[in-house]
């Protein structure tokens, strides 16, 4: 069986209307992907920065998978969310990137997309925050559905990402 | 057919080289390193304490150490990768000591030279009233054990600032990790060389 190790960090994001934000993140693989060790989600703390203009999380990755085919790549996916000093959440962003497939550090700049909702909603939006979200989070890292949004872009996110594959030569796999 | 170890080494050498914090002046730092439970430290330090230093007094307003960083990891398994946390203490208006910053980075998976810049955050206080007290009683909110910072468990109730930069940079060597079957680096680049660069202009994240 081949492996994949994933060792990293989600370092920050940039490109917020406002950076007291934090991130819910997420790997997703096919049906042939199985997680050795390490979590597979979770949340990062929330930043406010004192001067940069960008909020950073330093949110450590460490996962290990065991593989039998290359269908299903993992595939990192994010939700970006704003907490003002209220301790309302409010939705920024949707990004997801797959998992480089070369082995070595990788600096990957992840681009977010958030709903825009229709005229109406965006000026509520401006003056009481909130706006629509996904019912569905798969539809961050899936392409089914996706011709039914209307969005409109967002930040980005940092990530470092660390890649150790393991008997992949074996199997005659060149990456 | 006799069997194989299956142990491999990492050697990671480096400095816990400059950083910037522009609210404050005479920072010193802790370090230690954190791995999983497959792991084993075989020679040279994991935990240690920088001097005391003042900011430069030019426009750079830099902070350097030049902290001799020395340390051979002995592993079964990548999984557990070990990471440096630094946590920077500055000595505040009353000549306490409060924390400046934790920050967190994996070692470098790929051999060869790497230059991190590493963000350092403080927890926040969860209220006005307590973050007065902090300020007169010097007694900031700070973690208890700061391990906590190299697991991604039990971060989504904490807040943090974020108050400046650290530069790390890591020299980094495997040994016997492509003869268990394990790649860090693409295979057609195994005999090449990328020049690094220096220079004024030569910040951020470099690696070679």
């Amino acid at each position: 069986m081949a492996e994949v190790h994933i060792v990293g960090q989600i370092v920050g994001a940039s490109g917020f209307p406002d950076h007291s934000l934090f991130c819910k993140w997420g790997i997703n693989t096919g049906g042939a992907w199985k997680a050795l060790a390490g979590l597979r989600e979770g949340q990062t703390q929330v930043d406010t920065p004192q001067q940069h203009d960008a909020a950073y999380w330093a949110h450590p990755i460490d996962i290990h998978y065991a593989t039998k085919g290359l269908q299903g790549w993992p595939k990192i996916h994010f939700q970006v969310w704003h907490q003002d000093s209220f301790g309302r959440n409010e939705l920024y962003g949707y990004g997801f990137c797959h998992v480089p497939t070369t082995p070595g550090m990788h600096e990957i700049e992840c681009p977010t997309w958030r709903p825009s909702g229709s005229f109406k909603e965006q000026v509520s939006q401006y003056f009481l925050g909130g706006g629509p979200q996904l019912k569905n989070p798969d539809l961050i890292y899936s392409g089914a559905d996706r011709y039914r949004l209307h969005t409109i872009a967002m930040g980005s996110v940092h990530v470092r990402l660390g890649v150790i594959l393991r008997n992949f030569d074996k199997y005659g796999i060149e990456c | 057919k006799m069997s194989q170890s299956s142990v491999f080494l990492l050697m990671v050498g480096g400095q816990i080289e400059s950083a910037e914090f522009p609210d404050f002046d005479d920072i010193y730092c802790k370090y230690c390193f954190t791995f999983g439970p497959d792991w084993l430290v075989t020679s040279g330090l994991d935990e240690g304490l920088t001097q005391v230093t003042k900011k430069s007094r030019d426009d750079r307003q830099q902070f350097v150490w030049n902290f001799p960083l020395d340390i051979t990891f002995k592993t079964t398994n990548p999984f557990g990768w070990p990471q440096l946390i630094v946590h920077a203490y500055g000595i505040d208006a009353f000549g306490t000591d409060v924390v400046r910053g934790y920050g967190v980075t994996h070692v470098p998976i790929t051999p060869g030279r790497h230059k991190i810049r590493i963000p350092m955050f403080v927890p926040e206080s969860s209220s006005q009233l307590q973050k007065l007290t902090a300020w007169i009683l010097g007694r900031r909110p700070e973690y208890v054990d700061v391990r906590v910072l190299a697991q991604g468990e039990g971060r989504e109730v904490t807040r943090v600032r974020s108050q400046g930069f650290l530069t790390v940079s890591f020299n980094v060597v495997m040994k016997d990790m492509k003869k268990l079957g394990y790649d860090v680096i693409p295979s057609e680049m195994s005999t090449s060389v990328i020049p690094e660069s220096v220079g004024p202009n030569s910040g951020g994240t470099t690696e070679t």
